[in-house]
């Protein structure tokens, strides 16, 4: 048990800061379509030619081989330099959260060659192709079918929940290989091309007026064989280690993010009027107690965030105790943003972008995906219950 | 940065846990309920040869030489085994009369010689901890004390209990007797002018009791859940049971976690050390009086008798909540602090 920071991670932390003083855009982030696409690829080179793309990745992936404390650092100058949009609010999400981490555990010479130094260099955009219409929770049951013909997987099916899927140059996607198998044992992950001929995108509208989110047809889509990571039927195993990623290390970023929140909304509050009309709100009782409540539990977020990077470092990857820190992010995330909206009154009836300086109501109706995306609460607690405590399945 | 115990504090967490479970069974200790004193002299002897009350302080100060840190794991372990006894005040007050010169008294204290009781003020009149002693107080732990150390804002101070009259009242905790003392301009024995940081190492420990709480309750109620049976299956099979132990094992892991952090920061005299403190003193006691009366719900009919622990994690729950301040009173220090670097 220690707090220390050893000489190359404290010089780390100040070239961050330097660096991001001199080279964060001020711009802001376009909202849709191939600008936001651009902008984003645009800050993912520039994050590379900084030296600041993959911090925890291999060197021999193109990254800079550091360690979580040190990304975690990154995040927290990242979130201090006043940024005009969120870290994980980008395209580039899932190749660099889970996409590039699960090939770089489960994927062999050639894919790692392949797509890891794209991702880096922000050449390419991956989206997610996990959930169908039928198989939200119960992923495993997943439907959308993969027959071998030749060298190729031939794909017909439907995903959905697809973020990005319209602006993605490929997609991590699970499929049903052997519909004979028990139903965790026919499923195969694959790298498919999602400009192959076959797939059509459909936009959603999310209650956030957020067009990203995507569902996904696909109609006799060919895929080579060589996509196949972690090889055929094989796809759960890789899938636990892509969600594992995503429910342990993905969201650091949203998490050194919500304290700045937090301390953003203190702010709000000394300077907007209270309740009562007359007093600044935080000197409304009820209201300075879930600011101090809310001040507290970031704080544990932090411990918990590097709780959980001390261990992966014994263990080398993430376990199901991530799905602790993650139930507990996502639910202290939208208790902050209800506070929000009570903290700015009637302000709360002007609606905002998701993104942006000074908005409140925008990341309200966003913050509502944190308990649903990358597996409910009610499936975290599942995860919780059944992997970490060790409680039988019903 | 790293917030595991490292092998040698591991040690010192299993060392302690075998000496918690053999000698004190809380089915023993029961025996004890509603006594003015529950702390066996000999038994205090015997945590004492252990180091335990002098394992944060300086060997130059007659202590084991050990941080913060450890005497955080011990407390947690205090808290996770339900362990009535001193073991606050006797810490404190080691350390107190350590800085402030009394040798001798340290010594008293460190070798479990002297039971030392903890006082607090209690109701509108003024108190005062100097180098004079006045003033009204909730006292725990006075049966058969010694010495009391009393807590005042930042200042503290260790007077003789024979100088305390207390009026003992019916402790809502049986096993931390509860007492209300008047001390009428009382010369101290040994006082410290700036007792902030004695203030903010205890609110540090009373965290760790209250983490330890949260996680022995959430440990408890997930091993009913695997025994239990009902309907043909353990408990733990069904969703509204087996989310509540996950609920308890998030706000356990939330409690000790950043306790350790806060442990850590005091310790290292970090800028940030009291927003850490009061954060996880607030963290800690909303985890632990939560996750103590969920365990009852979770043990059912059983959960509510007398003869099972579960009670005894409620009542220490909302005792230690309550001492060395409350949870208002550390929300409130807590929004006063500035922002985080």
């Amino acid at each position: 048990m220690n707090l220390d920071l050893t000489a190359e991670e404290q010089a780390f932390r100040e070239e961050a800061r330097t660096w991001l003083r001199d080279n964060l855009p001020t711009d802001p982030r376009p909202p849709e379509g191939q600008e936001m696409r651009a902008f984003d690829l645009a800050w993912q080179r520039t994050l590379f030619d900084g030296g600041w793309a993959g911090i925890n990745w291999p060197t021999e992936y193109g990254g800079r081989g550091l360690t979580d404390i040190q990304q975690m650092i990154w995040y927290e100058e990242f979130a201090k330099a006043n940024p005009p949009f969120t870290l994980n609010n980008s395209c580039t999400f899932v190749g660099n959260l889970h996409g590039g981490p699960t090939v770089i555990v489960n994927g062999d010479e050639s894919q790692k060659a392949t797509y890891l130094p794209k991702i880096l260099k922000g050449e390419q955009v991956w989206c997610q192709g996990f959930s169908e219409p039928g198989s939200g929770s119960d992923l495993g049951s997943l439907s959308t079918k993969a027959e071998i013909d030749g060298d190729d997987l031939v794909v017909t099916g439907q995903k959905t929940w697809t973020s990005y899927a319209h602006v993605a140059d490929v997609q991590e996607l699970l499929v049903r290989t052997d519909p004979t198998a028990p139903k965790h044992k026919g499923i195969t992950w694959v790298i498919c091309d999602m400009r192959s001929p076959g797939i059509e995108i459909r936009e959603i509208r999310t209650m956030s007026h957020v067009t990203d989110f995507c569902e996904v047809f696909y109609d006799e889509v060919r895929i080579p064989l060589a996509n196949v990571v972690g090889g055929i039927n094989n796809g759960w195993r890789t899938a636990m280690s892509t969600l594992g990623f995503e429910r342990g290390t993905a969201f650091m970023a949203d998490q050194v993010e919500l304290a700045a929140t937090v301390e953003r909304l203190i702010d709000e509050a000394r300077t907007r009027v209270g309740p009562d009309g007359r007093r600044p709100a935080i000197q409304d009782d009820e209201l300075a107690r879930r600011l101090a409540v809310a001040r507290a539990e970031v704080t544990a977020l932090r411990s918990m965030t590097i709780t959980g990077i001390s261990r992966n470092a014994r263990t080398g990857v993430p376990g199901p105790e991530g799905s602790i820190v993650r139930l507990f992010h996502g639910e202290l995330h939208q208790r902050v943003y209800q506070l929000a909206l009570d903290i700015i009154g009637a302000d709360a009836l002007r609606l905002t972008p998701v993104d942006g300086e000074g908005v409140w109501t925008g990341p309200y109706l966003q913050s509502f995906a944190y308990t649903i995306g990358g597996g409910t609460t009610d499936i975290q607690r599942n995860i919780v219950g059944e992997r970490v405590l060790g409680l039988p399945r019903a | 940065m790293d917030l595991l115990p490292t092998e040698e504090q591991d040690e010192i967490i299993s060392t302690v846990r075998s000496q918690l479970e053999r000698n004190f069974d809380l089915h023993a200790l029961a025996a004890s309920d509603g006594a003015a004193s529950v702390i066996d002299r000999e038994l205090w002897a015997r945590c004492a040869e252990l180091g335990w009350f002098g394992l944060g302080l300086n060997e130059s100060l007659g202590g084991v030489g050990y941080t913060l840190a450890e005497e955080a794991l011990l407390f947690a372990e205090v808290g996770a085994h339900a362990t009535p006894g001193p073991f606050l005040a006797t810490v404190l007050s080691a350390r107190l009369a350590a800085l402030a010169g009394a040798s001798d008294l340290a010594a008293g204290i460190l070798s479990g010689e002297q039971l030392v009781a903890l006082a607090e003020p209690h109701g509108p009149g003024d108190a005062s901890a100097g180098a004079t002693v006045s003033g009204t107080f909730r006292v725990t732990d006075h049966g058969g004390a010694d010495l009391v150390l009393v807590l005042v804002g930042d200042t503290a101070a260790l007077v003789a209990a024979s100088d305390l009259v207390a009026e003992p009242m019916a402790s809502l905790d049986l096993l931390v007797p509860t007492a209300i003392g008047t001390v009428a301009g009382v010369t101290a024995l040994a006082n410290i002018e700036d007792a902030s940081g004695l203030r903010l190492r205890a609110t540090v420990l009373v965290a760790a009791e209250l983490a330890g709480i949260a996680t022995a309750t959430a440990e408890q109620s997930t091993q009913y859940a695997k025994d239990r049976e009902q309907f043909g299956t353990p408990i733990g099979a069904f969703q509204a049971v087996k989310h509540r132990c996950a609920d308890m094992a998030v706000r356990a892991e939330a409690a000790t976690s950043l306790t350790r952090y806060a442990a850590l920061a005091v310790l290292e005299g970090q800028p940030d050390a009291a927003f850490h403190a009061h954060a996880a003193r607030t963290v800690a006691a909303t985890a632990a009086i939560e996750n103590a009366q969920i365990n009852v719900q979770n043990h059912g009919g059983i959960g509510f008798t007398w003869e099972h622990t579960a009670h005894r994690y409620v009542t220490r729950a909302q005792v230690r909540s309550r001492t060395v301040g409350d949870t208002r009173a550390h929300l409130a220090a807590l929004l006063e602090q500035p922002a985080l670097a």
